[in-house]
């Protein structure tokens, strides 16, 4: 009966731990992408280098704006003979077809359009482009996994609750002669309860340390090969060891322990 | 002590187990509350430490209105009210002494408190040289015994007992009786359910009837039936003090 509430509990821990180390990795993944989207600023053929440059400092004095660098045309061609080298021959580019330009990148994905309709307004600015799309998109992914993260997260916990529930009922169940003895002879409600609430609490905290200890095997066997395996996922190994990690799923192991068992010994003593 | 005025009580399955009862029982007094099964005996006892609320009408008890209490307030009314059953409620792996003190410190109270009040009521229900004993190793009678030490060893004004006697042999049963009319000689106000004729009519208390949820009779030195036809006359039904 024990077993089958702690065992319930490490699942549900485990799986939160899972989720939430899942969710963590994504979230990672989708700040590094965004944190990467940068808006291309390409100039007109008729600015100069000191325009271009006093455009980078305005551009660097609104708020919104983390970074602007100036790429003049030659070192824009540099850069594109390094990105396509193999795949097409540059050596046939006999001038340098490419204009001035600027890269801004800002400190709020969010603020990627706003700031590139800004820019756009500029006289000597011939074209603003960015990944519109992937920007809008991976905001809304990144929300929905916020959302279904949550959801998740409760469903888990209230089925956790459902069967310590159960269990301390079955509990409440093989002691109700006892219970109904202490009823009679005048005992408090709270007295009766809290061995019950207790018995939730420590229910809740052996299964949730019991899960983070499986989490911390995981984090030792398992992670080093997915990260080994999946190279471009940036894995934050260190997250599941820290302390507040830790304490936070002890905390709603043992909160869900708790309301479950105050819950279920309630409505018998109701009864 | 005891007052109920115009209580009903009708379960949910409609079965009416009270009608329109009015009773006043003084303070200091033994009375036997009878009829046949499902009379409403248990029942009313029930109303009286609030294991059941009536459905209709007014339960005071020592100056409580237990009708209207709050939940949180019933655990100290049961502390004012002993209750004893016929299948006695031990439990089965606590001795004599544990069984007692159990019902002492539940409510709180302080080990000394405990060490002085058990030793008083084994002694007082002559269970004192077997209080290491367990239920199992008791007879029929030493284990209602127990349950009574249990009812009073929180100093209740009240002792409500439903069919006390119900399992016990003749022995035994007056062993109980016994120890009941020394308790209410104590100044503790004793109400017993009984279907128990010989013991009802050899204590010659006072004895209310019930039949069909409703009081029949009620008698000062009354019998079980009504009155003893064979030996004297019925005895006129005398007025009810407060």
């Amino acid at each position: 009966m024990q077993f089958t509430a702690i065992g319930t509990v490490t699942v549900t821990i485990l799986l939160l731990g899972g989720f939430l180390f899942t969710r963590d990795t994504l979230s990672t993944v989708g700040d590094e992408v965004l944190r990467k989207i940068e808006i291309s600023v390409f100039l007109r053929d008729s600015a100069t280098p000191a325009d271009a440059r006093r455009l980078a400092a305005a551009l660097s004095s609104d708020p919104r704006v983390k970074s602007v660098a100036y790429i003049p045309k030659a070192l824009g061609l540099r850069e594109m003979r390094e990105r396509l080298r193999g795949q097409i021959d540059t050596s046939l580019l006999t001038s340098n077809p490419l204009p001035d330009a600027l890269r801004v990148r800002v400190v709020d994905a969010t603020q990627v359009p706003a700031v590139a309709a800004k820019i756009r307004k500029q006289q000597m600015v011939a074209s603003v482009e960015f990944a519109a799309d992937s920007v809008q998109k991976l905001l809304r992914i990144s929300d929905v996994l916020g959302r279904i993260g949550l959801a998740v997260v409760l469903l888990l916990a209230f089925t956790a609750a459902i069967i310590i529930s159960n269990t301390i009922r079955l509990t409440v169940f093989a002691r109700r002669r006892e219970i109904a003895i202490m009823q009679l002879v005048g005992a408090s409600s709270i007295y009766i309860r809290l061995p019950f609430i207790f018995e939730g609490f420590l229910d809740g905290v052996l299964g949730a340390a019991l899960a983070l200890g499986f989490l911390e095997l995981a984090r030792l066997q398992l992670v080093p090969k997915l990260a080994a395996a999946l190279p471009f996922i940036p894995m934050h190994l260190g997250k599941i060891n820290q302390g507040a990690f830790a304490l936070e799923l002890l905390v709603v192991g043992a909160a869900v322990g708790i309301v479950a068992s105050w819950l279920s010994v309630g409505r018998y003593l109701r009864a | 002590m005891i007052s109920l005025r115009g209580v009903s009580l009708v379960y949910a399955n409609g079965t009416r187990a009270l009608d329109a009862i009015d009773l006043e029982i003084a303070k200091g007094s033994f009375v036997f509350l009878v009829g046949h099964s499902g009379t409403g005996k248990s029942s009313l006892l029930r109303l009286l430490y609030r294991e059941q609320l009536p459905t209709r009408g007014e339960v005071t008890v020592d100056g409580i209105r237990v009708d209207r209490l709050r939940r949180s307030r019933v655990p100290l009314l049961r502390r004012n009210v002993g209750v004893v059953f016929q299948d006695f409620k031990l439990l089965n792996d606590k001795t004599v002494w544990e069984n007692v003190a159990f019902a002492l410190q539940v409510t709180g109270a302080r080990t000394k408190d405990v060490m002085r009040q058990v030793p008083r009521v084994l002694d007082l229900v002559g269970l004192s040289h077997k209080s290491r004993m367990f239920p199992s190793e008791l007879s029929g009678g030493e284990q209602q015994r127990t349950a009574i030490a249990r009812a009073l060893v929180n100093n209740p004004k009240i002792l409500l007992c439903d069919e006390p006697t119900g399992n016990l042999d003749p022995a035994n049963t007056n062993e109980v009786m016994e120890l009941l009319h020394r308790i209410n000689l104590k100044g503790t106000t004793v109400l017993i359910a009984t279907h128990n004729a010989l013991v009802v009519d050899r204590m010659r208390r006072r004895v209310i009837r019930l039949e069909d949820g409703k009081i029949v009779a009620d008698e000062e030195r009354g019998y079980y039936l009504a009155g003893p036809p064979s030996r004297e006359a019925p005895a006129p039904a005398p007025a009810q003090s407060a």
